[in-house]
């Protein structure tokens, strides 16, 4: 008797409880991750605007203008550029800052707090130091090439130069993310691989190639999809330095979403937007899963 | 969090300070809260974008009017200028957390007052802090009101003009026997005096903004497009009135110079200030708030008003003006206490016509003080020329109309784009503009 | 790694070589903010020289407090110092007993539940921004500490993390305490938390450096100086004063100043948290 009523009630009771952990953390889900995403689709097809007024249903014909809209493809391509420009460097820079730090023991610390140092710094500051070093005149980009005979660049006032820019400035500041990636993933490979290659008179080049890239592969995907996802919603850097100049043509999405929600009130113009950038954001994210998951299936088979 | 103390036992400014410094913002706008409440009269907030010159210029009015209403909590903050501010003024009021009083170029009004993001002024109460429409040139009063109401009250015009530095120019015999620079009318005078005075200093002669998020090349272009007759809409605001034999001449003017090498290519704002600071070139245009940039450069420099290369010179102004976000249940003391704030520093405007700008209150144009002031004084004749923006919604300092020219113009000045190709640039760019839905109808 | 005794020679000369790469490096790495130092560190005036001059011809101290005498700062410092806490702590609390709830409970609905905390993952908070803010302004809370935070305290990538975690922590300690007639909170509290220090480390650092720095969204909700964080007061607020580099080099300095120490007390878990935590960079 006492056994068949404790047992229901303890799994009453487990029940209860798990709803209350799961509560708080849904509540706040909920409200601002849930309802602003919903939100933004009702916008999408209205008029509405940020000084209030009336706002009324325009059916698709925000998105109609979004995909017409030159400066849309513009912006678009502006991110692809930087994706494309910005993330070889990243990656081979990480990495050869992981592999200098793995194997210079000593003073290990010390490499990890120049090369790391930057990433904690605040976008806004990243900013305010790559102006001062791009200002014509007086700036040390400019000095610094011509030190070594080179022309100055004219870097915030030329569109390459200006994308260039900003690409240094972002391998300058976030490659310290990678490195640290990498050197954990450094760590994490057994010791005993090179010894018994060495045994085989592996040089430590062809230790390189044959354990050491190859051991590192998945952070290498791990970077890489973290590097596509984190360029696609570039907006500091962009907005700071150049301010989307010149002629936008280093003008990336998000700042063109700012610019026609709040500079131009056109909030459900602005919804539309961000949903297309959403749709393409899911796309990668489904194109990336099925190549990996193939992938996955491949090495299953072999 | 502390408990607020008693507002009857601490004055107004030490309690804010202390509520403030005590939390950081979670308890300033606990502190807002209570002076909305107790006092209303206390405390205002006033935003603005001047930095540079004009920061410090309005820094040392507000000091006065501290100085004179020490029961006044001002609450200055200065943001960065352009459609940075704009967007923040805009965000703020439609979050109902606008300032008190702000100042709005009087070209940005149409796409303020229709959205119901300001206040109306109330003539009565302005009156009684005395300030009045015969005060002001007409022109600006006109632009100051929006469907028959007024929103704005004008604190200065500022005009394009030219900068010279007097001993480039002397060097290269430009300079008359009083060492003045004579107007250069028409383009081959404008040309002619900046080769003399590239001869002199081995640089282009002029040093001109044409990249970064600027906005001269606007300035520029307006300033010859409206000498040469062009309008860019038809009188109702709603179609392209472009005219392509004016487009066509401005821009090849202005492409010729940078293509003979006489005006500078590729320099931000700042980076044209500063060469002009150390003195690299002879002519500088822009507008005239840098007077007191280069004033405590102790650069050799005078300005004049800005050259009439195609007709009369008409030169490109807008208007700050100061204005009430708006603010839903706006007591007639909290009216009183902005629009007396304003007519404090109307009255006083003449401390800030020393960072160029012509003041717009009458009674200080007209006075002494102001017309001996050099070189402030001696463009002030092209207040009778001045040419505002198109009155419509995307238009006005820092708007989209700016920064989508300069983007197209910029190029153009430093010859990366070909004249005709800017031309189309701009027809294109203008029916973009007609044809976006206007967000504040 | 051993070597064989007849290659270490050889491998001197490679760490030489590792080393002269390593220190080129650094010092391309180091530049920029040494330079800012230096420009913070010269007198007005001497920072617009032409040519460049590395050091300053005189040392003073004349950026730094004219930049410590204004307010902004202090409010900057203090906001950014009580959102990065706010946000952490609620991320912790929220997404650690949210996943020990998918964790270790049975309710129904907790499929559903999770995979659609999982989607959220999917969604890049910066396309919320419109309708966010529209809601800010719904709630009142436009230009508050709360609408700086709550937005920022939604980490499905946390819960995820701290779920998979919880699932690899063997259960017979909680079922040992459950049986001695402990609660489940009290579980979670006295023992698995306790267990999960590392792994809610990780998390809470990460959380903290992204929100100290976060810029997007603080610079959306906030309208006035005193209640921005120090990346948006930063790139917002102009001094009165003209294009002035060593102070706004100087505001720099000042800005960088308090992470790059937190990140030399804390280096060693710092980079064993960002490790763990790989999500999310920039």
């Amino acid at each position: 008797m006492p056994s068949s009523t404790a047992a229901p009630r303890r799994s009453r009771d487990i029940t209860g409880s798990g709803l209350a952990f799961v509560a708080p953390f849904l509540l706040v889900y909920a409200l601002f991750l849930v309802v602003p995403l919903g939100m933004g689709l009702i916008n999408g097809f209205t008029d509405a605007s940020l000084v209030g007024g009336d706002r009324e249903f325009v059916g698709a014909a925000n998105f109609a203008e979004a995909l017409t809209d030159p400066a849309l493809w513009r912006s678009l391509g502006v991110t692809v550029v930087f994706t494309l420009a910005s993330t070889p460097p990243l990656i081979a820079v990480g990495l050869l800052m992981a592999l200098l730090t793995h194997h210079l023991a000593p003073a290990r610390w010390l490499w990890r707090l120049v090369f790391f140092a930057p990433y904690v710094l605040p976008s806004s500051a990243i900013a305010l130091i790559f102006v001062w070093i791009y200002q014509p005149g007086f700036g040390l980009a400019d000095a610094l090439l011509e030190m070594v005979g080179a022309e100055p660049v004219g870097w915030l006032s030329r569109p390459v130069a200006a994308m260039l820019g900003v690409v240094l400035a972002t391998v300058w500041w976030t490659a310290g993310f990678n490195f640290l990636l990498y050197l954990a993933a450094l760590q994490a490979i057994p010791g005993d691989l090179y010894e018994a290659s060495s045994l085989d008179g592996a040089s430590r080049v062809q230790q390189f190639f044959g354990i050491t890239l190859p051991m590192l592969r998945p952070t290498t995907g791990l970077i890489a999809v973290l590097q596509l996802l984190a360029s696609l919603k570039v907006f500091d850097q962009f907005y700071l330095i150049t301010g989307g100049g010149p002629q936008h043509s280093t003008r990336p999405i998000l700042q063109y979403v700012y610019e026609h929600g709040f500079t131009n009130y056109r909030i459900g113009y602005a919804s539309a937007v961000s949903y297309v950038f959403f749709a393409l954001v899911l796309l990668l994210t489904a194109a990336h899963l099925s190549i990996r998951r193939r992938r996955e299936g491949r090495l299953g088979h072999a | 969090m502390p408990l607020p103390p008693d507002p009857a036992a601490i004055a107004p400014l030490p309690r804010r300070r202390f509520l403030r410094l005590a939390g950081g913002f979670a308890a300033s706008t606990t502190g807002l809260a209570a002076c909305g409440t107790a006092d209303p009269g206390s405390s205002l907030r006033y935003w603005n974008l001047f930095s540079g010159g004009d920061g410090e210029t309005m820094a040392r009015m507000l000091a006065g009017y501290r100085a004179r209403n020490p029961h006044v909590d001002l609450d200055e903050v200065t943001l960065e200028w352009g459609d940075r501010y704009y967007t923040k003024l805009a965000m703020a009021g439609a979050a109902q957390r606008a300032p008190d009083v702000a100042i709005l170029h009087l070209g940005r009004l149409p796409a303020f007052a229709p959205g119901g993001l300001l206040d109306p002024l109330r003539p009565d109460l302005l009156a009684r802090a005395g300030i009045g429409g015969a005060d002001f040139p007409a022109g600006l009063w006109r632009r100051s009101h929006h469907d028959g109401r007024l929103f704005a009250v004008p604190l200065d015009t500022h005009p394009f003009v030219q900068y010279y530095n007097v001993e480039v120019c002397r060097e290269a015999g430009l300079l008359d026997d009083r060492d003045r620079l004579p107007p250069l009318d028409g383009p081959e005078a404008v040309r002619t005096a900046l080769r003399a005075a590239r001869r002199v200093t081995g640089t282009p002669g002029l040093l001109v903004e044409t990249a970064g998020e600027g906005v001269t090349p606007w300035r520029l272009f307006w300033s010859l497009y409206r000498q040469a007759g062009g309008d860019l809409l038809t009188p109702d605001g709603t179609r392209s009135a472009l005219d392509d034999a004016a487009l066509t001449g401005v821009l090849g003017f202005l492409q010729s110079l940078s293509d003979e090498g006489l005006a500078s290519t590729g320099l931000s704002a700042d980076g044209a200030i500063a060469l002009f600071s150390s003195g690299r070139a002879g002519f500088f245009w822009h507008g005239e708030w840098e007077v007191q940039t280069f004033l405590n450069s102790g650069l050799p420099f005078s300005m004049t008003r800005f050259p009439g290369v195609f007709g009369p010179p008409l030169a490109e102004a807008d208007s700050h003006a100061f204005v009430l976000p708006r603010r839903p249940d706006r007591s007639a003391e909290e009216h009183l206490l902005a629009y007396e704030f304003i007519a404090a520093l109307l009255a006083r405007s003449a401390t800030w016509a020393e960072g160029g700008h012509i003041p717009a209150y009458l009674p200080v144009a007209r006075s002494p003080e102001y017309t001996r002031m050099r070189p402030q004084s001696l463009y002030r004749s092209v207040i009778d020329d001045v040419q505002l923006d198109p009155e419509v919604w995307f238009a006005g300092s820092g708007s989209r109309l700016w920064s989508e020219m300069t983007a197209i113009l910029g190029p153009v000045m430093d010859g990366r784009t070909s004249v005709p190709r800017g031309v189309a640039r701009i027809h294109q760019l203008v029916q973009d503009l007609l044809d976006t839905p206007n967000p504040v109808s | 790694m051993p070597e064989r005794p007849l290659t270490r020679s050889r491998a001197r000369a490679g760490n030489a070589v590792l080393l002269l790469i390593a220190i080129a490096l650094a010092v391309v790495w180091a530049l920029p903010l040494v330079w800012a130092v230096l420009t913070s560190l010269k007198p007005e005036s001497e920072t617009t020289e032409i040519p460049l001059r590395w050091l300053p011809r005189e040392v003073t101290a004349e950026a730094y407090r004219s930049v410590l005498a204004t307010e902004e700062i202090w409010y900057w410092l203090a906001n950014s110092a009580f959102t990065a806490s706010a946000v952490t702590a609620l991320v912790l609390l929220l997404s650690s007993t949210a996943a020990y709830g998918f964790s270790r409970t049975r309710f129904r609905g907790r499929g559903a539940l999770f995979a659609l905390v999982l989607a959220g993952v999917l969604v890049p908070t910066e396309i919320l921004i419109v309708p966010l803010f529209q809601e800010m302004v719904f709630f009142g809370l436009v230009d508050t500490p709360w609408g700086v935070i709550l937005p920022q305290a939604v980490l499905p990538a946390m819960v995820y993390i701290l779920k998979v975690f919880f699932d690899g922590v063997p259960r017979e300690l909680e079922e040992a305490a459950l049986m001695d007639g402990a609660g489940r909170w009290r579980v979670f509290w006295r023992i698995v938390l306790p267990l999960s220090r590392p792994v809610l480390a990780a998390v809470g650092i990460f959380t903290f450096i992204t929100t100290w720095n976060n810029f997007l969204w603080p610079f959306i909700v906030t309208a006035s100086p005193e209640s921005m964080t120090l990346p948006v007061g930063l790139a917002t607020v102009q001094g009165s004063y003209g294009v002035r580099y060593a102070e706004i080099m100087a505001t720099v300095v000042l800005a960088a100043l308090p992470l790059l120490i937190v990140f030399v007390l804390f280096q060693r878990h710092i980079v064993r948290g960002i490790a763990h935590t790989g999500l999310g960079g920039r």
